[in-house]
């Protein structure tokens, strides 16, 4: 059970044919997801996870993850002290199973979740917007931009908009929230009532709920800025839309998505679990998904699957030498192109806020749903 | 403490329509006493509006006769009996059953519990509007009672009014959790301290008992075992403190016990082994009669609960629509 964009048909095509078990892939975008991993357990074996590990966690949905039953699972606990490891402190700091049955950093030989991708986002927009922007710095304020008044769109997934519109809101007003991370409850009804105020008005095209609508947006729907998730962009490269994803002044949003075993599953279940679980860690899947500018958490399993042109151009942010696919197989990327915001750590260094279930979850959910009735 | 047994869907005045015609047909109420709405009321502690109502309803029974000059008098006409006006606080009345204790509690407070219940089950999932027409309907009581029992909540802040003035309820927040945890851990150690000596020895040793059978059994406890435990310690432990502002400070601070019991419904229990030992502490305290070390074993409790119930207020958050009561409306 996964989210469309880390389970592209390819990835399930490779996954049948490499492991010996007949896989069933759900995907499921929206919140529902996260529902039936609370609620059913036994109605997933793995679970691609996203910021969730909180709460199915404390859901005892999944279940902890035996290091010494991982190919590689050294790896894991060596790059918890590394520098790399620190630099994505989100991924590591819930991630061993301590002493006490709670999750923390220091390593131990049971684990949380395999940590397998991350990224950071922001908004795109098309090249030709830049000019009216004065060739100002990239900024989190053109998403509210009353110039882009009924041509700009955002997600409708409340964890992540939230922290984009937060983001723009900053922008755009000048206001500080003190934890972006974690907004208060009078900083959720500011950012709430201005998109309430300005989708009233008309300003936004769209809210999307995938990747795939995203991308239709920008291409049929007339929008010029709006949240993109890399897989949107890459599609809409492929199709010849000269459009970009922003390096933001003001920061990015970064995210992380690994694996989880149901707390449910066990026998030949949890060993097939275990396998999916080695494959991934094994690097096809995350070079895979590196065309769509997703990185791995261990890069140097995804390096020996990708072309020296294609690791040049997604993890180390030089030109493309030759025209880069994308997952499908399309080509996305035309020679002489470089990527937004440069090299891996260099991109990762620009995350302002982790993507989180904030602690005022419920009532931020309630406010986003009545951005979206209104 | 017993509460009146009151908490039915009957409307008040035929609970003293019952009372009445008992005493009228047992001969307590002798044929010919003038039965003078007020007096009536004075006589039973409550509000002339209901007596009134079932004044009138025993007359049309036949057990009373009216006249304008004499009122309402006990027995028919054809008694023949002088109609006599006597102190009613002087007859031997039986005002056993619904009506004792002899001041009957205000009608909202037969069902703020109820109401207050309702609520605080559905504030972890969202918004709901509450409808005072839907709670007059469902309660058989007025108005007048839903706005006494929903100013009361608002009192608590439990519900507000939003701008077009409807009644609102949730989302529980995790600051509305926070401020409760806040008050808690002030009141509730001094309150169970204070408790310890009228606390009744043989009922301790039960308590305690029940933590070590659950402590014991850990994989297989159930949420309706949970409850009984949750209750002991939070609930009965408090009954027979003398101060009943600071008892019932401290009841309605516990929302982590409402954010605690929904996730063992919605989710189901998992190991409660901490929670567990931290009862079997508290409960240890308070048999050896130390009142210093329950106060710290039930902060440390309070704290522990907290953080529980922060964290499962989230995985909350993703359910939409449990069972809720009919004169809630979701909002969001």
């Amino acid at each position: 059970m996964g989210r469309s964009e880390i389970l592209p048909p390819p990835i399930q095509a490779q996954a049948r044919q490499d492991l010996d078990v007949d896989i069933d892939f759900e995907l499921i975008d929206g919140i529902e997801g996260l529902q039936r991993a609370v609620t059913r357990p036994d109605s997933f074996d793995v679970y691609h996870q996203w910021h969730t590990i909180d709460l199915i966690w404390t859901a005892r949905a999944v279940q902890a993850i035996d290091l010494d039953r991982l190919t590689h699972g050294a790896e894991i606990k060596a790059m918890a002290s590394a520098g790399s490891g620190r630099a994505l402190a989100t991924v590591f700091d819930k991630l061993f199973l301590q002493k006490d049955g709670k999750l923390g950093h220091t390593p131990s030989n049971r684990i949380s979740m395999l940590p397998s991708i991350h990224g950071v986002d922001a908004f795109g927009y098309l090249r030709s917007i830049r000019e009216s922007q004065d060739q100002q710095s990239e900024s989190w304020g053109w998403l509210l931009d009353a110039r882009w008044h009924g041509r700009a769109a955002i997600t409708a997934h409340p964890v992540l908009g939230i922290i984009e519109a937060a983001l723009a809101v900053e922008a755009a007003e000048g206001v500080v929230f003190e934890d972006i991370g974690n907004l208060s409850i009078e900083e959720i009804d500011h950012v709430a009532d201005l998109l309430i105020r300005k989708k009233k008005i008309g300003h936004f095209k769209g809210a999307w709920i995938n990747y795939e609508d995203a991308a239709r947006l920008m291409q049929r729907g007339g929008v010029v800025v709006q949240s993109m998730l890399w897989p949107a962009l890459t599609r809409l490269k492929g199709q010849g839309l000269p459009v970009c994803i922003a390096t933001p002044r003001e920061g990015s949003r970064g995210w992380h998505a690994d694996l989880c075993i149901s707390a449910a599953a066990d026998g030949d279940v949890l060993e097939a679990a275990y396998a999916y679980l080695n494959w991934w860690h094994g690097g096809w899947p995350s070079a895979c998904l590196a065309r769509q500018g997703y990185y791995a958490t261990f890069p140097d399993r995804v390096r020996r699957h990708l072309a020296p042109e294609e690791w040049a151009y997604w993890y180390e942010g030089r030109p493309a030498e030759t025209p880069l696919r994308d997952p499908f197989g399309q080509v996305c990327i035309a020679p002489g192109e470089t990527r937004e915001g440069g090299a891996h750590m260099e991109r990762m260094s620009t995350v302002r806020v982790w993507n989180t279930f904030m602690d005022e979850h419920t009532y931020l959910v309630r406010r986003w749903k009545e951005f979206l009735d209104a | 403490m017993e509460r009146p047994s009151l908490a039915t869907n009957r409307p008040y005045y035929e609970v003293i329509r019952d009372l009445l015609a008992a005493n009228i047909d047992g001969g307590r109420l002798p044929v010919g006493t003038r039965l003078i709405t007020a007096a009536v009321a004075d006589r039973l502690g409550v509000s002339r509006p209901p007596v009134k109502r079932a004044l009138a309803r025993l007359e049309r029974e036949g057990r009373l006769r009216y006249s304008r000059k004499t009122g309402y008098v006990v027995g028919a006409a054809r008694d023949g009996v002088e109609p006599v006006r006597l102190n009613l606080h002087a007859l031997d009345l039986d005002l056993s059953g619904p009506l004792s204790p002899p001041s009957p509690q205000a009608t909202w407070e037969r069902i703020f519990q109820t109401v207050e219940s309702d609520i605080l089950n559905c504030m972890p999932f969202g918004t709901y509007q509450i409808s005072e027409a839907g709670l007059g309907d469902h309660f058989s009581v007025s108005r007048t009672v839903i706005r006494d029992v929903l100013s009361r909540m608002q009192d608590r802040a439990l519900i507000s009014k939003d701008r077009s003035s409807h009644w609102i309820a949730g989302p529980l927040s995790a600051r509305m959790l926070d401020d409760a945890h806040a008050v808690s851990r002030l009141l509730e150690p001094s309150a169970l301290s204070a408790a310890i000596p009228h606390l009744d020895a043989a009922q301790l040793t039960q308590m305690r008992e029940r933590v070590r059978q659950a402590l014991d059994n850990r994989t297989a406890v159930s949420q309706p075992t949970i409850d009984v435990l949750e209750t002991d310690l939070h609930t009965r432990c408090l009954e027979p403190v003398r101060n009943r502002r600071l008892a019932d400070a401290a009841r309605l601070s516990q929302l982590s016990l409402v954010v605690n019991r929904l996730f063992g419904t919605y989710i189901g229990v998992h190991d409660e082994t901490e929670m567990l030992m931290e009862h079997r502490l508290v409960l240890d305290h308070v048999i050896l009669g130390d009142g210093a070390g329950t106060e710290t074993a039930l902060r440390y409790h309070l704290d522990a609960d907290h953080q529980r119930a922060r964290a499962r207020l989230k995985v909350l958050s993703v359910f939409s629509a449990p069972e809720i009561a009919p004169y809630l409306i979701r909002v969001h």
